[in-house]
């Protein structure tokens, strides 16, 4: 149907529905007061993590091989941007939510869906918003980044960059679940509590589950909180970037789906049945993608460099058969330290559990528990390490291939600094606290009013 | 009333139109017609339906059954904010903005002129408090700036919702005579109005509506003559049809 008659519907320009919900998010005083609150959070934590450092730098003066074990990524920006992990678990959903629960309990809703824009169009502007938000907390929270400069600290930027895009994704995850849970509530007080059931109910299955064989080991990975791990440990995964998007995607779609008060509810059944299994599926194959990189400077996710050139250059398949059940400590270490190396290393790996997930209590009775066969080209041999001193040369044997000499050179040095973090206070309970009042501030002033709207101001 | 717009054709129709909140019927078989131009009256008591028709007309929700046709043709849901906007009572959005945002937004989206903004602004006497913010507004201004929104769209067809409602006797006459340009303008207004008074001395046509039914369509003379009273005011008939 084409009528003459119609409002220009699709031709509607974006930048005023952006400013709009811009102004939303930040004329309320939800945002403000979580950035406040951030202040002292992300300085104390800081703080601490400075003097920690300072501490382990000052033995490390005596040991050379402490001090080159030394790394900002763990001793302060990991520590420090906790302080950002509480702030978005805990009060951007109450900002987020914001975004849409003041315009249902207004009413303004109703004005919302009318307006020249496709629904899905109204949640992507909804979704800038939440993602402009986030950014101020994640810039408020980075300015420990310049003070940790200032004190003459050590950056690598791809880690550091790192860290910051995982925590980004984290932040905009739980605004995307928290406008969701705006979208089917009537109410700011009731989309909280279902956002908090879902961060409340993460950490439950970190605590109840992880490390779980089978389907509870799988539901434990569900956790929001294993978002940030991979981040935190330097790695840059493609498969958690594309599942993380896919289910920031997934929670926008099923937002877009229940904002439009005039669907019938069981239309709204369905299509989020077809959204939830399309985003399932790219889910599940984001766990089949196997890129990932190390982006540490200290290459604490790889081999040395001698032993990734040899090891990338085996084509062959690798088998690993491990006779431990998943939540044996030793299987972690192996996990850690060899077998998620190994699968980053080598073109070709394949591990599967022996236990078939049982747990140590009915696996331990095997004779063969504690071993792991190593299947390459015919070749078979089996241990019991999880080092990878011990592992490595075993596979370069079953591979007949010489053990790479070390390169020299390319040890991390470590960077200890002795520093002293108190000028951050200064910065985290006083200017920057200061700054963002004043940005409040400035952000409640009327707009300027053109004149000619006010000069025939009398009614006719 | 102009006899142009009850001659004028047939822009809108409601047809067999049904809503149901669990057991209770709140619409039942609702149908009638909109004219171009014309200022359709929605009356009735309150708890008749005419909010919930208003918003099933509009979409804002979902209706059990019936339909709604624009020139003859299908309005499906998704395509119903292209042809008419609805206006609705009570509310108060975006409280925390000010007021010259939130008009200059309308226009910005709908890509009115400056003047056209103003000139919306100056009719509905907004001037005095576009630095105020929303929340700050007495519920008269409040009701002018939902009618400025409403205005600053480009709908043919604007249903507004109890639109004089915080109005006293004069501001109600003053923003008659503001809907009544509209009209002439050419846009369709549909008024929801529980005051019978104020509905007959705006509206060309009017609906009669009473417990979720449609009781009566047509001009005041068309009820006169029904009733056999050529004297009745529109609460006779009113009372006389329902």
């Amino acid at each position: 149907m084409r009528s003459p008659d119609t409002a220009a519907a699709h031709h509607a320009p974006i930048l005023p529905l952006l400013a709009k919900e811009l102004w939303e998010i930040t004329s309320g005083r939800a945002l403000w007061i979580m950035l406040l609150i951030l202040c002292p959070l992300v300085g104390y934590s800081f703080f601490q993590a400075v003097s920690l450092y300072r501490e382990a730098s000052s033995a490390g003066q005596d040991s050379p091989a402490l001090a080159s074990s030394l790394s900002p990524l763990d001793g302060v920006l990991v520590p420090t941007f906790g302080g950002l992990y509480l702030v978005a678990t805990l009060l951007f959903p109450f900002v987020a939510i914001r975004t849409l629960g003041s315009e249902k309990e207004s009413g303004a809703l109703a004005l919302l869906v009318q307006l020249p824009y496709r629904v899905p169009t109204l949640i992507f502007a909804k979704m800038a918003a939440i993602l402009g938000a986030w950014l101020a907390a994640v810039i408020c929270a980075a300015s420990a980044l310049a003070v940790w400069l200032a004190l003459h600290g050590h950056l690598y930027v791809p880690e550091t960059l790192n860290l910051v895009i995982g925590h980004l994704l984290y932040g905009l995850l739980v605004g995307a679940i928290a406008l969701f849970s705006a979208s089917i509530s009537e109410s700011a007080a009731t989309a909280a509590i279902v956002t908090l059931a879902f961060s409340i109910g993460s950490w439950v299955l970190d605590f109840a589950l992880t490390g779980q064989p089978g389907v509870l080991g799988w539901i434990s990975r569900l956790s929001l909180t294993q978002t940030l791990r991979a981040f935190e440990q330097g790695l840059l995964s493609a498969g958690l970037v594309l599942g993380i998007v896919a289910a920031i995607g997934g929670f926008a779609a099923l937002a877009a789906v229940w904002l439009h008060p005039g669907v019938p509810v069981s239309t709204k059944v369905i299509r989020s049945v077809a959204c939830v299994a399309l985003v399932a599926a790219v889910i599940a194959l984001s766990t089949q993608v196997a890129l990932s990189v190390d982006v540490t400077e200290d290459r604490r996710n790889s081999f040395p460099a001698a032993d990734q050139r040899a090891l990338a250059e085996l084509r062959e398949p690798l088998i690993i058969t491990v006779h431990l059940a998943p939540e044996d400590p030793r299987y972690v270490d192996l996990r850690r330290n060899v077998l998620a190396k190994l699968e980053r290393a080598m073109p070709r790996v394949t591990m599967r559990l022996a236990t078939g997930g049982q747990s140590m209590v009915g696996s331990a009775s095997d004779e063969a528990y504690g071993e792991i066969e190593y299947s390459y080209a015919g070749r078979l041999d089996r241990s019991r390490s999880t080092s990878p001193r011990e592992i490595l040369p075993l596979i370069y044997t079953l591979a007949g291939r010489p053990i790479p000499a070390p390169i020299a050179g390319q040890d991390y040095p470590g960077y200890p600094l002795v520093a002293n973090g108190s000028p951050a206070l200064a910065w985290f309970f006083g200017g920057l606290p200061l700054l963002i009042v004043a940005l409040w501030w400035r952000s409640r002033r009327p707009p300027q009013i053109a004149a000619h709207l006010i000069k025939n101001g009398d009614q006719a | 009333m102009t006899a142009a717009s009850v001659a004028a054709p047939v822009l809108m129709q409601v047809e067999r139109l049904a809503k149901r909140y669990g057991d209770q019927h709140a619409l039942t078989d609702i149908s009638f017609a909109m004219n171009a131009g014309e200022v359709l009256g929605l009356i009735g008591p309150n708890g008749a339906g005419k909010t919930t028709l208003l918003r099933a007309i509009a979409g804002i929700v979902a209706a059990d059954d019936g339909q709604i046709l624009w020139r003859g043709t299908a309005l499906p849901l998704p395509r119903r904010r292209e042809f008419l906007f609805y206006l609705p009572d009570g509310v108060r959005p975006w409280e925390d903005q000010y007021v010259a945002r939130v008009a200059e937004l309308f226009a910005a989206i709908y890509g009115r002129s400056e003047a056209f903004l103003a000139d919306t602004i100056r009719s509905l006497g907004l001037a005095p408090v576009l630095h105020k913010r929303i929340a700050a507004l007495s519920k008269g201004y409040g009701r002018r700036l939902l009618l400025a929104l409403a205005l600053l769209t480009p709908h043919p067809l604007v249903m507004m919702d109890e639109p004089f409602d915080g109005f006293d006797l004069r501001q109600t006459r003053d923003i008659m005579n503001v809907l009544r340009k509209v009209a002439g303008s050419g846009r369709t207004l549909v008024l929801a109005i529980h005051q019978l008074g104020d509905a007959a001395r705006v509206c060309d046509r009017f609906v009669l509506l009473a417990e979720g039914r449609v009781r009566g369509v047509g001009t005041l003379s068309e009820f006169r003559a029904q009733i056999g009273q050529p004297a009745a005011a529109l609460e006779d008939v009113f009372l006389a049809l329902t």
